[in-house]
Order: structure tokens, then sequence, then C-alpha cells
């Protein structure tokens, strides 16, 4: 008897420490709404300090100098779990010169944070996030402007997301800077965008750390972008994408990912202990090949595409970065950990190429100064047979792309 | 032995994962201000006469319109009118909706017959939406009406009524409808980012004489040309593709087009289109998230499980299903139509 009632104090005690405290929520929305509706040009838009729940998204529309802040990151919550309509916590589109600051924004089913169609937009210490362990029903986007330009994502925290935490889509002049990112598939993602600088940021735990994208059919090509002085360190995690999503084909281990993209300069990175590659190149070909469904007719597809898209990387300038790796196996759950493994099995690479060249122009890339690493060109064309570690014919000291901000 | 079916107890008590849902304690004001720039009740806006429910316009410049192929809001009867100021006319678009006069109106009642095999009879009116024109652009307000329908109240935020039905089976149906908020009106409104009235083209006005009737009236000059026309989804003599594209534009196409605010997917779904990439044909989403629902492009010819489109409008989830907004129930003869079509292309 005596040891059924010790047995029922360690079941309590046991179970009370994982119990979550229970938050008490409370609902603005009415007025919190009300307000932005009436919001003119200029007004500062102030959110007290509390939790507060959300049934239906933050819609803000066609307003400019406009600042939506709250009491600091961790007093002022916004939950969008219980939302019932609307595919993003806060939107807001058509507008000029945005910030948000001061909050954490979390768990809304879609993106937490969609901004569209705007010329300036700043978040500046906000969280963005999805609370509990990471997961599929995660929404996509933590941080999400598109079609925007003059954007800034400082100072700020994302966590959780199913796609990328800090995403940047289809924009132009957009700085991301001294931002924390953990535990979403991409860490940062820039697709499509134009004149981007990324840098001081620490990317860690995520399935991929930094990823710049190019990706076919939209309305902007992207290009000229700088990556540095940023940690990307043990971004291990498993991919949690949903299928059909392109990050859904990174593999868990990837620090830095470029693919068919150009004019990248990345430098002073430290990128350590992403199990599988510290960085890689890859084309869209590739891509795409190991996303598809087998079987599938791409090439249809692909010739379908806008003809202005260019599915190779090309102009990358790779220097001074630092590479270390604590790992000794690669991720075993996706093709690239295997093929690293089988074809590299003593000298596993921490920059991989897909070797997949550009058919009408010379590929230029140059690596300096990365102190020792490994390198590999895994000759996807060719079904790996000419795979090579030599990397001499990429070393060169040339090209760097000018600061994009002065 | 006992000991051990207390350990397993005390497993499952702790590692028991479910989330504890969220419950909200109090409704907490900011001291906000009451929006005041339109009337808080649809009657002082005098366009119909008392009893107010039998919508009468009050004036013949405030007249009724149908549509060929209307969105699907949760098979919501709309009763539809136009109000043009004196001495005002339309203008005829070939393709986007017409040109509407400063102070024009465009009125669109939310109803449910009791029983949907007796239209005429019986009726419960939801709510009422308004497209003002004014001198600076379009205006969305949305009305409530009360349960005694004797009126409506202006309505800020979004709401749900529970409402119910008999359907064309005789089936009785139960939903919380979902009345929108006034700012998701612009959230399919937007065309290149300005506020602007989607129903009424002339593609979709094109219908028993409709239009001919306004000319008569002197309320629209119509080109001497053969005038557009949009098919009618439901009707099942008009050929299948004509009629799954007339439905893909009506309940999609309001974002889904380069001017719209979807044009970041790349996937385009006005009738129009004819590049099959631009409208989904092995087409890999882009900001998709789990509304992909595992797949990996928007249609497959031959295979409706394996596109993403069917898998969107099917589902009922907040971030996955399409459209966005206006529906908590699946379209069961447009998701119907959709997959035929699919499943026929080759």
């Amino acid at each position: 008897m005596k040891y059924l009632s010790l047995l029922t104090l360690i079941l309590v005690i046991s179970c009370s420490q994982k119990t979550e405290k229970l938050i008490e929520w409370k609902s603005i929305e009415a007025d919190l709404q009300t307000l932005l509706i009436q919001a003119q040009d200029g007004d500062t838009i102030d959110i007290p300090e509390g939790n507060f729940m959300f049934k239906n998204p933050l819609i803000l529309d066609g307003v400019a100098n406009v600042i939506f802040q709250g009491a600091g990151m961790d007093k002022t919550i916004l939950s969008f779990e219980m939302q019932e309509s609307g595919a993003e916590g806060i939107r807001a589109a058509n507008c000029t010169n945005l910030v948000f600051r001061d909050f954490t924004v979390q768990d809304a089913p879609g993106d937490n944070i969609k901004i569209t169609d705007t010329n300036g937009i700043r978040f500046t210490n906000v969280k963005s996030q999805w609370t509990g362990e990471p997961s599929e029903e995660n929404g996509a986007y933590a941080f999400y402007p598109v079609l925007c330009k003059n954007v800034i994502v400082e100072n700020s925290i994302a966590i959780g997301s199913s796609d990328a935490g800090i995403y940047v889509g289809q924009s132009d002049s957009v700085i991301i800077r001294n931002n924390e990112v953990y535990h979403n598939v991409a860490g940062i993602e820039s697709e499509n965008s134009r004149w981007v600088e990324i840098y001081g940021n620490n990317a860690h735990d995520n399935t991929g750390g930094i990823l710049i994208f190019d990706m076919p059919g939209l309305t902007q090509s992207g290009h000229t972008t700088r990556v540095y002085d940023n940690d990307v360190i043990s971004n291990n995690h498993e991919n949690f994408a949903p299928e059909g999503n392109v990050v859904a084909v990174v593999p868990p281990g990837t620090g830095i990912m470029m693919m068919a993209t150009r004019n990248i300069e990345v430098f002073n990175n430290r990128i350590h202990h992403n199990r599988t590659i510290g960085t890689a190149l890859a084309s869209y070909v590739l891509v795409e090949a190991l996303g598809a469904e087998e079987g599938s007719q791409l090439d249809s597809a692909n010739n379908q595409i806008n003809e202005s898209y260019d599915p190779y990387p090309n102009n990358i300038f790779f220097h001074d970065n630092e590479f270390k790796n604590k790992h000794w196996f690669p991720t075993l759950e996706n093709d690239f950990g295997l093929l690293f493994l089988r074809y590299f099995t003593f000298n596993l690479p921490d920059f991989a190429i897909d070797g997949i060249m550009p058919e009408n122009e010379e590929f230029v890339m140059c690596l300096s100064n990365n102190g020792e690493f490994s390198f590999a060109n895994i000759d996807a064309a060719n079904e790996f047979e000419g795979r090579t570690t030599d990397w001499s014919v990429y070393a060169c000291e040339t090209g760097s792309i000018a600061p994009i901000f002065q | 032995m006992r000991y051990f079916v207390f350990l397993i107890v005390l497993f499952f008590a702790c590692s028991s994962p479910e989330k504890k849902k969220p419950i909200i304690l109090e409704e907490v004001s900011l001291g906000v201000e009451e929006v005041v720039d339109y009337p808080k009740y649809l009657s002082e806006l005098d366009l119909f006469e008392s009893p107010l429910k039998e919508l009468k316009p009050k004036r013949d410049r405030t007249f009724p319109y149908e549509i060929n192929a209307p969105l699907f809001s949760d098979y919501a009867f709309k009763a539809r009118f136009i109000h043009l100021p004196e001495g005002t006319k339309m203008t005829y678009n070939a393709s986007e909706a017409l040109d509407f006069p400063k102070g024009a109106i465009l009125i669109k009642n939310f109803y449910y017959p009791e029983d949907f095999q007796k239209p005429e009879g019986d009726r419960r009116i939801l709510e009422t939406r308004l497209l003002i024109h004014e001198e600076q652009g379009w205006h969305g307000i949305v009305y409530e009406w009360n349960e005694e329908q004797t009126d409506a109240k202006r309505l800020i935020l979004g709401k749900k009524v529970p409402v119910e039905w008999t359907d064309n089976h005789g089936e009785l149906q139960r939903i919380n409808y979902s009345i929108p908020s006034q700012p998701q009106c612009k959230s399919c409104h937007d065309l290149g980012g300005t506020m602007t009235p989607i129903g009424p083209s002339v593609r979709q006005l094109n219908r028993d004489n409709q239009l001919l009737s306004w000319e008569e009236n002197e309320w629209i000059e119509l080109p001497d040309e053969a005038l557009p026309r949009l098919v009618n989804y439901m009707d099942e003599e008009s050929a299948l593709d004509a009629r799954a594209r007339a439905w893909l534009e009506v309940n999609c196409a309001h974002c889904h087009r380069r001017e719209g605010p979807a044009k970041n997917s790349g996937l385009y779904l006005l009738a129009s289109q004819t590049d099959p990439y631009r409208l989904g044909v092995n087409k890999p989403p882009i900001a998709a998230g789990k509304g992909s629902g595992g797949l990996k492009y928007s249609i497959v010819p031959g295979k409706p499980d394996q596109s993403i489109l069917v898998h969107r409008i099917e589902s009922l989830e907040p971030g996955e299903m399409m459209p966005e907004l206006g529906r908590k129930m699946t379209h069961r003869e447009g998701v119907e139509l959709i997959r035929e079509w699919i499943a026929r292309m080759e």
C-alpha cells in the first residue's frame, strides 16, 4: 500500500510538471480590427501587454506610414490558434511604409504574417512562431513579405514554420539581419527576390539554414544577393514540410543552399555542424527531378515554363567562410545523404554542386579562402559518372557584389 | 505486476501529447469608437420599401440583375440589385465588370429559402453586402439582418450565424454561416490593388435579354458586335471544358489572375487563360504550405486525386481551403465538375 501512495505521488508530480500552464487568453479582436479599418496615414496602433486570441485575420489595407506595435516581444502575444476564417493571421496589402514591432504572433493555421504589394515594410523585434513540437500541421511562413519593395526583417525570431521562418518572395531591396531562426524547415528563404542582403543572422536547428532559390513561372526572377556574417549552425532538423513544396526536397543537415539563382556572394559565414552538406549549389533541373512524381512527364512541364526562366545557378562568389562538421554521417533520410555516403564515404563534402551546367553560357564560380573544406561535384547529369572532389577550376579570387545599400 | 500497471498508467498519463484547447476568458475594450462613415441600419439607406424583407426597390433606377455563373457561397441564394443615380449610365466593358457611375450602389442580399424546392416560399435573409461607388472609389460595407427580418445592422467584424434549410434532395442542412468582416471585402474585390466589383461583367450579365432591356431603359449603351457570354457551369448542355473553366473563373480568378491578390502563385484561372502551365497543369505549388495536401502539382491530367487544386477546393481547413473565404461547405457539384474535367484531361 505504501508503494501505491508513493507511485501516485510520482504520478502526480511527474505529470504536473508536464502540464502546460493554461494561458488566460483575452479578446481584443473587435476593437483592434476596428482600429485597423479606421487607421489613417501616419497612425500608430498600440497593442497593450497581454495574451490575445483571434478568430479572424487582422487585415490592414491601403495605408501609409502606419506603425503596429506591441508592448514588447514577450509581453504582447497575439495567437491565431482558434482562427476560423482566412488563410493568415495578420495580413496587409497595398500599403506604404509599415512597421511591425515589439510583439509575438503565433499559431495561425496558414501563415502568421503575410504582407503583399507593399512598398516599405519593416519588422523589428517580432517573434513569429508555432508553439509545440514542429509539425507538418504548422503554417508555412512565419514572416511572409511577398511582391514587396524595401523590406527589412531585423532583430526578430521565427520558430516552427513548416516551410520557411523568414521568407521573402518576389521582392526587391531586402535586408534580413540579426534574426534568430530555428525549428523551421527553412530558416531563411529568399525566393525570386532581387537585391537582398542577409547578414548577422543565427540560423540553427532548422532542416536547412539559409536558402536562396529561384522558381519558375513567377512574376520575376531573383538575383543579386549577399549572405554574410551569419551563424549557420547544426541545421539537422528532420524535414517536416508537406510534400509538393520545394523545401520538402531539402536534406536535413543543410547549411546554405542556392538554387537556380545568380550574382550571389557568400562570405564570412560560420557554417558549422550541418551534417549532410555545409553549402549546396543546385540547378532547378535537379530539384525538380527530386520532387517529381516517379514516371511523371516533367519535360513537358519544363517546356511550358516561361522562357525567361534560367534553371542554372551562375556567378557565385563564395569566400572567407568557415566550415566545421562534427558529424560522421550525413542524414540517411534523404537521397543526397545516401549519395554522399556512397560516393564520398571518407571525404564527406562541405560544399557540393550538382554539376548540371548551363548550355549557352560560361559557368562562373569562385571559391577562395574558406579554410580546409572538402568539395564535391556530383555530376548529377551523368549518373554521377564524372563526380570529382577537385575544385581547382573554381579557385579564383575575382568577383564580389557591391553592397546593395550604402 | 501491479506496479507495472501503474508504470503504464504513469507513462500514458504523462506522455499524452494532446495540447489543451485554448479558451477566451473575456473580451477587453481598447476604447475604440464606433465606425460612423455609413448608416448603422440598412433601412436608413432608403433603398427598399417597407417591409424591408420583401426587397422591393423604392425607385425604378434600383433594379435587380442576374448572372450566368455565381460564386459558390455555401448554397446561399443571392438577390442582387444595381442602383444608378438619376441621369447616369453604366459603360460597356468587354472583359471586366461594367464601369459604373459615381453614386452607383451594388446590392447583394444573401438568403436561404426554408425549402430549396420552394425557393419562392419562406426565406431567411442573413446579410446584405453593398459596394458603394464614392468619389474616391468603391467601398464595401456589410449589414447583418435581425431574426425578425425587420432590418439589418452594420457589421464591421465577421460573424458566424447558425442557419438551416432543406436542400434540393429533401435533406436538412445545418451550418454556421460565415458573414465576412468588412476588411475581408477587399481580399477578393482587389484588382491591381484597387477595390473593384467582380460579378457584373457583360459576360456574366449577358442572359435573357437582360442587357437589351437595360439598353431600352437607357441605362447602358451596347456595341453593335455580338456580346461575350460566360456559360452557366451547371448547364449540362454546355461543353465540359467551358463549364469547368467558368466555375474556376468565378470561384478562383478574382484572386488567381495577373492583377489579383494571388498573382504571386503564378496560377491564373481566368476562362481566357490559354497556357496549360498557368492553369496548373504539372505546375508545382509556390507557397501552398500544407495546402499542397502532400501532392506535387496543381493539376495532374487524368488524375483528380493527385491534383492539389481538387484537394484545396474540397478542403474545409483554414490555411488549406480555396477559396480562402466565403465558404464553410464543399461545393459538391463544382468539385464533381472539376474532377471530371481533370479526369478527362490528356
